[in-house]
C-alpha cells in the first residue's frame, strides 16, 4: 500500500517536472515581459510597461503584425479548402496511386522548415514570388494544408459513407450532396481548421524569414531581434504572440470540443 | 582590388540566370495555380511614395534615430536588417528593383556595389563632409574612379571586448591573452569570419591585414585553428551581448566598443581595448540605390545621417553604439549627452578616438585581396565545425 | 481508407447517364485536383529544383546553371560537413532516446493516472507550446540556463552549480527537448490510451508485477505510437536551426546551420542545396527504418 502511494506520488511529481520544464520558458516570457531591466538577470528589476510600450511605438513591429495577420488569414482559408479536398478524396475516392496522392499532401510538415525555406526561396525567386507576401502565403499553405487534411479526415470517419452514396443512388447530384450533406457535416472541423491553420501560419519563422524579403512577418522580426540586439521586447512581442495564438487554438478547441460531442450524442 | 572587381558587371543578374519572362511563360500552370493565393493577398501597403525602404545593420531604423527625420519630411523609415557584409549583397542582388532606397553597408563593399551598378554616384557638395575630421574627408573606400559613391555615417574600432572581472588591462595588451588559461573555453566569436581574422591577421605580424600572401594565410589559418581549445561559441550580434553579460564569454576578439559601451552603460564589468599589434576599423556608409525610385527623399535621408543632428543621434543608438566623423556632431553629442560623449571619448579636450587612429595602429578593414571571400569563409566554415 | 469504405470508382457500376458520369468526373477533379497541383507546383517542384541546384555552380557570386559534381564533392569531401553530420545524427537521436524516456512515465501517467477532465486539459495544455513562438521559447530558455540565471540562482543555496550548459551539446539539446517533448509526451499518451485495458487487467490477475506488466504488455501494444514519436522527435530536431544557434552556440554547427552559413557566406546556394538533399534523404532513411520496425515486428506477433 505504501510503495503503490510512493508509486503514485513519484509518477506526479515526475509528469510535474516535466510539465515545469515545458511551460517555464513560456511563463517566464511573459513574467520578463514586465521587467524593467534590459539585459535580463536576476534580481528582478522592477514593474515595467515599457516594452509593451516599445512594441507599439515600434513601426516594424506593427507592420510585421499586419503582415502576419494578412498572411494567416489567405493561409487560413486557402490552406483549408486544399485540406479539405484532399481529405474528401481521401475519404470518397479509391484509385491508382492513392496512396503517392495522399503522400505528396501530407509530407511537408515532415520536411525540415530549413530546407523549406531553402527551396522556397530558390524557386519563388524565379517565378517572381519571393519577397512577397503571397510567396509566404505560398509556402504557408504547404504547411498547414496537411494540418486541415488531418482535422477534416478525422470527422469524416464518423460519416457513414453510406448516405452520400445513397443519396447519389438516388439521383442526388453530388454538388447537391456535399453542399447539403458532407460540408455542413464537417463545419466544425473545417472552423477549427481555419482557425489551427492561421495559428500554424501566424507563428511560421523559418519559410518567413527566407522568403518574407523586405516584407518581414511578426516571427521574421523576432527572429532578427534576437540576431541584432538584446531587448526585453522580445517577450514582450513573445507574450503578444501567445495570446494572439492561443485564442486561435482556443477557439478551434471549442468547436472540435462541441464537434465531437454532438457526434457521440446520438450513439450514446 | 580582387577578383571581382572585373569579372561582375551586373549583380541583378546573380540570382536571376534565367530569363524570368521566358520562365515564366513555360510555368504558366504554376502561375495560374499561384493566382488564387496572390489574389487574395493585397500587398502591403507601404510600398507608396512616403516611405523611405533602408537597408542596414540592426538597429538603424530605430525612432530614436528616424523620428526627427520622419517628422520633417512627413514619412516613414523602413529598415530591413542583416549581419554582415554577404548577406547584405545578396539581399541587394535578390530584391526587385526599388525595394530599397538608401543602403548602409561596410566601406570595403561600397566598391563591390559601385561596380555592379547598384548604387549612384554622389555629389560630395550635397553632404556636410567639410565638417568631418579631415581623415574621414575623403576617405578612399568610398570613391571609385574618382567619384563619391558613399558618405561615412559611422565608424568603430575592433580589437578585444574582454570582461574587466577576468582580464586586466594589462593582460589584453596583446592578442596573446586569446590564449590564455584564464580564458579557456570563455573566448566568444561574433559569427562573422572577416573582423576576427582581420585581428588575427594583424597578430600574425601582417602589416596590411587583408593583403596576405598564400603563405600569410596558411600561417593564419593555423592562429585561428589554434584558437579552438578556447573557444565558448560563435555568436550573432545580439547574443554577443548577453554571452559577455552573463560571463558565458569572458572576452571576444575582432569586436570593440560597438559591443561594450551599451553594456557598461548598464553596469556590466566589460571594456574594449586595441591591443600593441593594432586594430581593425569598421565603417557604416550610407549610398543611394540605383534602382530607387525616391532618390530625393534618399538623398535628403543621408543628408540628415550625417548633419550634426542626426550623426550626434545615430552615436548613441539603442542597438549599439558607434563613433560619428561630424565634428559638428561630436559638438552637439557633448552639449546633449556629455556622458555618453565621454564614454565614446569623442572630447576634444581629452585624449579622443581621433588621437587612436592617428597613431597608425589603426586598420581599415576590406575584404581580403589575395584570396577569394570564398577561401576565407571555408576557413571560418571549418574553424567553426573543428 | 479500410474496406468496409465506399469504393465509389468513377465508372460507377449503377447505369449512369454519360453527362452524369461527365458531372461525376467535373467533381471529382475539382476536389482532387487542387490539393495536388497546389503541393505538386509549390512542394514537390521546388524541392526537385533544389535537387537540379545542387548541379549548378557560383562564380564569385554568380549562380550559373551548370551540369557539375564539384559541389558534391567538395561538401561530401569537407571535414567540417563529415563533423556537423555525425554530430547532428547523434544528438537528434540521443534527443529522440531522451524525449521518448523522460516523456513515458508522464505520458503513462495522463494515460492510466488521471480523471479523464484532468487528462483532457493537460492535453489540451500540450498542445499550447506549439502556438507559442519557438524562437521566443529558446530566447528565455537560455536566460534560465546562464550562468546568472535562475537555474545557478535556484542551485546555488543548495550548494550545488553553477552548471554551465550553454554553448555546448548539452544545450542544445536542451533546445532540442524543448522543442520536442510536448509532442513526444503528446503521441505517447494517445498510444498509451490506446492500449486496451482489459490487456493490463489480464495481466495483473496473472499476477505480472507493475514494472512487468509496463515492458511486456504496455509497450510492446503501444509500440507504434512511441516509435513515431521519437521518429518525429528526430526528425524535429534533426531539422532545427534555432536551438543549435542559441543554445548550442554552433559549436559545432548542425547541419541547418550549415545550410545557412553557405548561403550568409558566399550566396553559396548549391551547396546548401547538397546539405539539404542529403538531409532528406537521411530523414527518409530514417522514417522508413523506424516505421518498418514499428510495423513490421507487430505483424510477426499475433
Amino acid at each position: 500500500m505504501n510503495a503503490a502511494l510512493l508509486r503514485r506520488a513519484a509518477l506526479l511529481v515526475w509528469t510535474l517536472l516535466v510539465f515545469t520544464f515545458i511551460f517555464a520558458p513560456i511563463v517566464s516570457t511573459i513574467v520578463f515581459s514586465f521587467n524593467a531591466d534590459r539585459f535580463p538577470s536576476l534580481p528582478w528589476c522592477g514593474f515595467s510597461l515599457q516594452w509593451y510600450e516599445a512594441v507599439f511605438a515600434d513601426a516594424s513591429v506593427q507592420r510585421g503584425l499586419v503582415n502576419s495577420l494578412i498572411v494567416a488569414a489567405a493561409t487560413s482559408v486557402i490552406a483549408t479548402f486544399l485540406g479539405f479536398a484532399a481529405a474528401y478524396v481521401d475519404y470518397r475516392y479509391r484509385f491508382f496511386g492513392k496512396a503517392a496522392y495522399t503522400a505528396i499532401v501530407a509530407l511537408p510538415p515532415t520536411v525540415p522548415v530549413v530546407i523549406l525555406g531553402v527551396a522556397m526561396l530558390t524557386f519563388e525567386g524565379r517565378i517572381g514570388l519571393s519577397g512577397t507576401l503571397t510567396g509566404v502565403t505560398v509556402g504557408h499553405v504547404v504547411l498547414a494544408a496537411p494540418f486541415a487534411m488531418a482535422l477534416v479526415r478525422m470527422r469524416l470517419a464518423d460519416l457513414d459513407p453510406d448516405i452520400e452514396r445513397a443519396a447519389w443512388n438516388l439521383g442526388a447530384t453530388p454538388w447537391s450532396t456535399i453542399v447539403g450533406v458532407v460540408i455542413p457535416f464537417c463545419l466544425p472541423a473545417i472552423l477549427a481548421s481555419i482557425f489551427l491553420t492561421a495559428a500554424v501560419s501566424f507563428d511560421e519563422f523559418m519559410i518567413a524569414w527566407f522568403v518574407s524579403g523586405v516584407n518581414e512577418t511578426l516571427p521574421v522580426r523576432v527572429l532578427a531581434m534576437l540576431q541584432g540586439q538584446v531587448s526585453p521586447r522580445i517577450n514582450a512581442i513573445g507574450a503578444l504572440v501567445f495570446a494572439v495564438s492561443m485564442t486561435l487554438v482556443v477557439a478551434a478547441q471549442i468547436l472540435l470540443g462541441r464537434n465531437s460531442r454532438r457526434s457521440k450524442e446520438p450513439q450514446q | 582590388m580582387n577578383e571581382f572587381d572585373d569579372k561582375i558587371t551586373d549583380f541583378r543578374a546573380l540570382l536571376h540566370p534565367l530569363n524570368r519572362r521566358r520562365f515564366m511563360q513555360g510555368a504558366s500552370a504554376l502561375a495560374g495555380a499561384a493566382a488564387i493565393g496572390a489574389s487574395a493577398v493585397p500587398e502591403p501597403a507601404y510600398a507608396q511614395d512616403k516611405v523611405l525602404n533602408l537597408l542596414s545593420w540592426p538597429g538603424h531604423g530605430d525612432p530614436a534615430f528616424v523620428k526627427p527625420f520622419e517628422e520633417k519630411y512627413g514619412c516613414k523609415v523602413v529598415a530591413k536588417e542583416y549581419v554582415g557584409g554577404e548577406p547584405m549583397l545578396a539581399l541587394m542582388n535578390q530584391s526587385p528593383p526599388g525595394t530599397f532606397d538608401v543602403v548602409l553597408a561596410d566601406a570595403e563593399y561600397i566598391g563591390m556595389l559601385a561596380q555592379g551598378g547598384l548604387i549612384d554616384k554622389m555629389d560630395p557638395a550635397d553632404y556636410p563632409l567639410a565638417d568631418y575630421w579631415p581623415e574621414f574627408q575623403k576617405f578612399g573606400p568610398h570613391w571609385v574612379n574618382e567619384s563619391l559613391y558613399s558618405v561615412l555615417i559611422r565608424f568603430g574600432y575592433l580589437g578585444i571586448a574582454y570582461r574587466t572581472d577576468v582580464l586586466s588591462e594589462k593582460d589584453v595588451e596583446s592578442y596573446k591573452v586569446l590564449w590564455d588559461d584564464k580564458i579557456k573555453g570563455k573566448l566568444g566569436f561574433f559569427d562573422w569570419y572577416l573582423p576576427t581574422m582581420g585581428c588575427l591577421s594583424l597578430y600574425d605580424g601582417n602589416k596590411a591585414p587583408f593583403d596576405i600572401s598564400a603563405e600569410a594565410f596558411d600561417k593564419l589559418k593555423k592562429t585561428l585553428f589554434s584558437l579552438k581549445p578556447q573557444a565558448s561559441g560563435f555568436y550573432s550580434m545580439a547574443d554577443q551581448f548577453s554571452m559577455l553579460t552573463n560571463g558565458t564569454a569572458a572576452a571576444i576578439p575582432g569586436v570593440g566598443d560597438w559591443v561594450v559601451l551599451l553594456l557598461q552603460k548598464n553596469g556590466v564589468p566589460v571594456s574594449a581595448t586595441v591591443p600593441k599589434e593594432g586594430g581593425i576599423q569598421w565603417t557604416e556608409s550610407m549610398s543611394i540605390v540605383s534602382s530607387s525610385t525616391k532618390k530625393d527623399l534618399a538623398k535628403a535621408f543621408i543628408q540628415y545621417a550625417s548633419s550634426p543632428e542626426g550623426q550626434a543621434r545615430s552615436a548613441i543608438l539603442p542597438s549599439y553604439w558607434a563613433s560619428i566623423p561630424n565634428k559638428k556632431g561630436w559638438d552637439l553629442l557633448i552639449k546633449d549627452h556629455p556622458a555618453e560623449a565621454k564614454a565614446l571619448r569623442h572630447t576634444f579636450d581629452a585624449r579622443n578616438v581621433m588621437d587612436e587612429y592617428k597613431e597608425g595602429k589603426i586598420h581599415i578593414r576590406q575584404t581580403p585581396v589575395k584570396q577569394s571571400i570564398e577561401e576565407w569563409n571555408d576557413v571560418w566554415s571549418e574553424f567553426k565545425s573543428m | 481508407m479500410s474496406d468496409a469504405q465506399s469504393t465509389q470508382t468513377l465508372p460507377s457500376a449503377s447505369p449512369v447517364t454519360s453527362s452524369a458520369r461527365a458531372t461525376r468526373l467535373r467533381f471529382a477533379a475539382f476536389w482532387g485536383l487542387p490539393p495536388l497541383v497546389w503541393q505538386l507546383a509549390f512542394f514537390v517542384v521546388p524541392l526537385g529544383f533544389l535537387v537540379a541546384m545542387t548541379f549548378w555552380s557560383v562564380k564569385s557570386f554568380r549562380l550559373t546553371p551548370d551540369a557539375t559534381l564539384a559541389n558534391w564533392t567538395f561538401i561530401l569531401n569537407a571535414g567540417f560537413f563529415r563533423n556537423a553530420y555525425i554530430y547532428t545524427f547523434w544528438l537528434a537521436g540521443l534527443t529522440a532516446l531522451l524525449a521518448s524516456l523522460i516523456a513515458f512515465p508522464a505520458a503513462y501517467t495522463l494515460a492510466f493516472r488521471l480523471q479523464p477532465a484532468t487528462r483532457r486539459f493537460l492535453i489540451f495544455m500540450l498542445v499550447v507550446p506549439f502556438f507559442t513562438s519557438y524562437p521566443v521559447r529558446i530566447y528565455s530558455t537560455q536566460i534560465f540556463f546562464s550562468p546568472q540565471g535562475i537555474i545557478n540562482a535556484a542551485l546555488h543555496p543548495l550548494g550545488l552549480g553553477p552548471i554551465s550548459v550553454l554553448n555546448s551539446p548539452t544545450g542544445t539539446v536542451i533546445g532540442y527537448l524543448v522543442l520536442t517533448l510536448p509532442l513526444v509526451v503528446l503521441l505517447q499518451t494517445f498510444a498509451l490510451m490506446n492500449v486496451p485495458k482489459t490487456l493490463i487487467e489480464a495481466a495483473h490477475n496473472l499476477g505480472c508485477g507493475r514494472l512487468r506488466t509496463i515492458l511486456t504488455v504496455i509497450v510492446p501494444s503501444a509500440r507504434i505510437g512511441l516509435v513515431v514519436a521519437a521518429t518525429f522527435a528526430f526528425v524535429l530536431a534533426f531539422g532545427d536551426y534555432v536551438a543549435p544557434l542559441y543554445l548550442g552556440g554552433s559549436k559545432p554547427p548542425t547541419l541547418s546551420i550549415l545550410i545557412a552559413d553557405q548561403v550568409k557566406s558566399g550566396n553559396h546556394w548549391p551547396r546548401a542545396s547538397v546539405v539539404a538533399v542529403i538531409m532528406i534523404l537521411t530523414l527518409v532513411a530514417v522514417m522508413s527504418t523506424m516505421l518498418a520496425l514499428a510495423y513490421g515486428r507487430r505483424g510477426a506477433k499475433p
